[in-house]
């Protein structure tokens, strides 16, 4: 590594709202090198990639190329320079053919089309890539390999100097992946600069050239791949401060409520295996796209499984839709309350009757607001959601008392499971620490809950047990005793650490 | 088989589907309105066609982007009247000048609205809503509630209708569908050659990607919304023209009229695809189903249900034979080449 760095990031921050996306990470690119980038979610890979195109601008620090500070304020800048991504899910226009799409970036310097050298430099293009499509037919309907291609080829035309690679293998089969790695290779000889994004330990050492680690918006490692091992990644990624985090007491194992065999939608997810007692809590963990949420929407009748068995309660049930999963005393708490949980502009009191409304009407079929009101302040004093009135529009709330919101509407339909997908997601600590405790509760009077979680650390102090998704796949079960932040992240992305990973039991 | 998948789009294929339609609305007309194919029926047919033609070509600029102006018929109706009331007061004006400053007034009105989409961040069906009524309430302001009679107006004006570009033995391309039809030339190279209108397709085919392909978004609409309101006001004067007499109700539900064309066309209504061959022809088709239904006489009422009734039909017809088509026609396999890749990048 001679040569002079192409492109370096130095100190750069970013910050959205409270959180700190970027807290003054450094990364330097050399030409002719794969570097890799490691962070599970929420690490700030996404928000360097924003930043490295134009998208973004960061709050503070600078980006030199070739040593001269440059600004990105758009991404038609970064493309001058030179820097262009690649995202897992290509973003191709559907109905512009493949030749259009590959140079669309470069119609802004000549006014007219000259179809047939746009078709043969199409060609020419996709023939450096060793691939032939037809260059005249619409990029809508293609596979999702084919796209990429596209993609890729579209940045080889841009004179690409610093390609970034958002995890490109995600969706391709084992021969794309070692065509798109020769591909790989090819640019690097040409001294391209790749920053390769990817969740597959295995791909990582087998590309990459340096690695770093990001943690929390933080930049936390940066070593040549030879002087990396799995382990050492892993640890670098999850070693996170676990803090002051609640803790789950012990609470009776009860009666199965809940139990899934062989439940499959793909291409979302397959051959997934559990049981869910009552005073249960199963932490359900994995990336980002490992399918976990999809699992909670075929419980739950949004999408329902296409194979499999679900037993609740002891009998085999078909979960069709919504309404029929919460007749049966299910409930299910979205990520994103604001869009899925509550109804914004209406009182609190109005969204906590809201599911249960048909019991709080008169004989004339008219909601009577007292009774709202009582069941309102009922949930109000034993979840200590803090408002100054019950009337208030639930958009004018903090995050955590939100939060406490939609569970005071589901616990009023008195469920046996409850379903939580990341229930502290954008909460301050304080409120954290009352949703935790509000789990802890509902666990010890008997409800079984399956809590969907990205954080860590909440997952290994909430969970009695943690089943692990990578893929669309159950890469094992874990009891509270076995589970560490290293087992389970090693489990996520596929990577085997000390204790090998039970696989899920024969799995087709 | 494989070459012609390959040699003509499916775009094309989809016009000529419409054709076929065209014909065999004609034929039936024929067999029952005596005295059908006549230079009459053509020239009464082939003006109303051009009216649509003219604005649904702006109105699929505005499409195309994923956008809907709402406003056209208004725009018409305001600069048909602002330019018959200036004929009526100077006579002696070249046609050249008028054009452009109908396509002036109708592209200020269409930058107006493109401001307001683009950069106001509206949706364009509530800008236009709202200007719709604005431009017409101007007009009412402005003509006093007093109509332009065509006895006020120039000769020269009145006679375009008549006037004939070329003939083919009994029937003539006259003047009004000719001004239509140049538009539909410039617009359809411009659509196909311009690098502004393979953005316009962009654009409206996946925003997403147009934004971080570095692609100016709100100038391209903005333009295309001027543009439409150029071509909305050069309907103004072709509307002029074809009647005459200008009330405060000119060109009022012409915007259905227009978004039907340009629909039956194939243009989609979410933007990214159709062209504005496509639209003409469905001018052409919404123009002979609504002249052939007032030749048969038929109650106003059921006129209006038959053609609501036919542009259905239509376009269902066209999305089952394009949804059977589309995985068919353009099939196309990523195939790799033998060899090892060879980059010379």
């Amino acid at each position: 590594m001679t040569a002079d760095p192409l492109l370096e990031i130095r100190n750069v921050s970013k910050q959205f709202g409270a959180t700190k996306a970027l807290d003054s990470v450094s990364l330097t690119l050399y030409p002719g090198e794969v570097h890799a980038l490691l962070g599970e979610n929420g690490a700030g890979k996404s928000t360097l990639i924003k930043i490295m195109t134009g998208i973004h601008q960061p709050d503070s620090g600078e980006i030199l190329l070739q040593g001269h500070p440059i600004s990105l304020h758009n991404s038609a800048q970064a493309q001058k320079h030179g820097i262009a991504a690649i995202y897992q899910e290509p973003l191709v226009f559907p109905d512009l053919n493949i030749a259009e799409n590959i140079f669309i970036s470069h119609q802004r310097r000549n006014p007219l089309v000259r179809w047939g050298k746009l078709y043969r430099d199409a060609e020419k293009v996709l023939a450096q890539l060793g691939v032939a499509l037809d260059v005249r037919a619409l990029a809508r309907g293609l596979p999702l390999a084919a796209q990429q291609t596209v993609e890729i080829a579209k940045a080889i035309s841009m004179d690409v100097r610093v390609l970034i690679m958002d995890e490109p293998t995600a969706s391709l089969s084992i021969h794309e992946v070692k065509q798109l790695f020769a591909l790989v290779r090819n640019l690097r000889k040409a001294g391209v600069a790749i920053l390769f994004i990817s969740h597959r330990m295995d791909e990582v050492f087998e590309i990459a050239d340096r690695v770093t680690v990001f943690r929390d918006g933080q930049f936390v490692s940066m070593a040549p791949v030879a002087e990396v091992t799995p382990e050492r990644a892993i640890r670098d990624m999850v070693g996170r401060e676990i803090g002051d985090i609640f803790v789950k007491e012990p609470s009776p194992r009860g009666d199965v409520i809940l139990s899934v065999k062989a439940l499959s939608r793909e291409p979302r997810f397959r051959n997934i295996n559990f049981e869910l007692h009552a005073g249960e809590v199963l932490g359900l963990a994995g990336l980002v796209g490992a399918g976990r949420t999809d699992v909670a929407l075929a419980l739950f009748g949004i999408a329902p499984a296409h194979h499999g068995h679900i037993e609740y309660l002891g009998k085999e049930v078909h979960i069709h839709s919504p309404k029929q999963a919460t007749q049966m005393g299910m409930v299910y708490v979205p990520e994103d309350r604001r869009q899925h949980g509550l109804v914004l502009p209406m009182s609190l009191m109005a969204n906590i009757s809201l599911p249960s409304v048909k019991n709080y009407r008169n004989q004339f079929g008219m909601v009577q607001h007292h009774k709202e009101a009582a069941t309102a302040e009922h949930y109000r004093q034993q979840l200590s959601i803090r408002t100054s009135s019950l009337s208030m529009p639930a958009g004018k709330l903090s995050g955590g008392n939100q939060q406490k919101v939609v569970l005071s509407k589901w616990l009023n339909t008195k469920p046996r499971l409850l379903i939580l997908d990341e229930p502290t997601r954008g909460i301050d600590v304080g409120a954290k620490q009352e949703v935790h405790r509000l789990i802890n509760d509902l666990a010890q009077q008997g409800l079984a809950i399956l809590m969907i979680s990205s954080d860590l650390p909440e997952v290994l102090a909430m969970s009695d047990r943690v089943l692990v998704m990578r893929e669309g796949q159950q890469m094992g079960i874990f009891e509270r005793h076995e589970a560490t932040q290293e087992t389970i992240m090693a489990a996520a992305i596929g990577q085997s650490v000390e204790k090998p990973v039970e696989r899920a039991a024969e799995y087709a | 088989m494989r070459r012609v998948r390959r040699l003509v789009p499916l775009q094309r294929l989809r016009e000529l589907s419409l054709v076929l339609i065209l014909i065999i609305v004609i034929v039936i007309f024929g067999n029952q309105i005596d005295n059908y194919y006549t230079p009459r029926t053509f020239n009464r047919i082939s003006s109303t066609v051009a009216l649509i033609t003219l604005v649904a070509v702006g109105q699929t600029l505005v499409l195309l982007t994923r956008n809907v102006d709402l406003s056209v018929g208004s725009m018409v109706g305001f600069t048909a009247y602002y330019l018959g009331r200036h004929l009526s007061k100077t006579e002696d004006m070249s046609p050249m000048v008028l054009a452009a400053m109908a396509m002036g007034i109708g592209g200020a009105m269409g930058l107006i609205n493109g401001l307001l989409v683009a950069y106001g961040r509206i949706p364009a069906i509530v800008v236009t809503l709202g200007t719709m009524a604005i431009y017409r309430g101007a007009l009412v302001r402005y003509s006093d509630s007093k109509s332009v009679a065509t006895r006020e107006l120039p000769p020269w004006i009145k006679d375009l209708p008549q006037e004939t570009l070329y003939k083919f033995g009994e029937y003539e391309l006259r003047a009004l569908p000719g001004i239509a039809l140049g538009a539909v030339i410039i617009f359809f190279f411009i659509l196909l050659y311009s690098s502004f209108g393979r953005r316009l397709y962009a654009i409206g085919s996946s925003p997403e990607a147009a934004h971080l392909a570095g692609i100016h978004a709100p100038r391209m609409v903005t333009l295309a919304f001027t543009l439409c309101g150029a071509l909305s006001g050069l309907g103004g004067m072709v509307y002029l023209a074809r009647f005459g007499t200008i009330t405060v109700e000119a060109g009022r539900g012409l915007e259905l009229q227009v978004v039907a064309a340009a629909v039956v066309g194939g243009v989609s209504i979410t933007g990214g695809s159709g062209t504005v061959l496509g639209a003409m022809l469905g001018a052409i088709l919404i123009g002979t189903l609504e002249q052939s239904l007032i030749r048969m006489q038929i109650n106003e009422f059921w006129k209006d249900a038959v053609m609501g009734l036919c542009i259905i039909v239509a376009v269902s017809v066209d999305r089952i034979l394009i949804n059977q088509l589309t995985p068919w026609w353009s099939r196309t396999e990523l195939q790799r080449m033998p060899e090892e890749p060879h980059a010379e990048v």
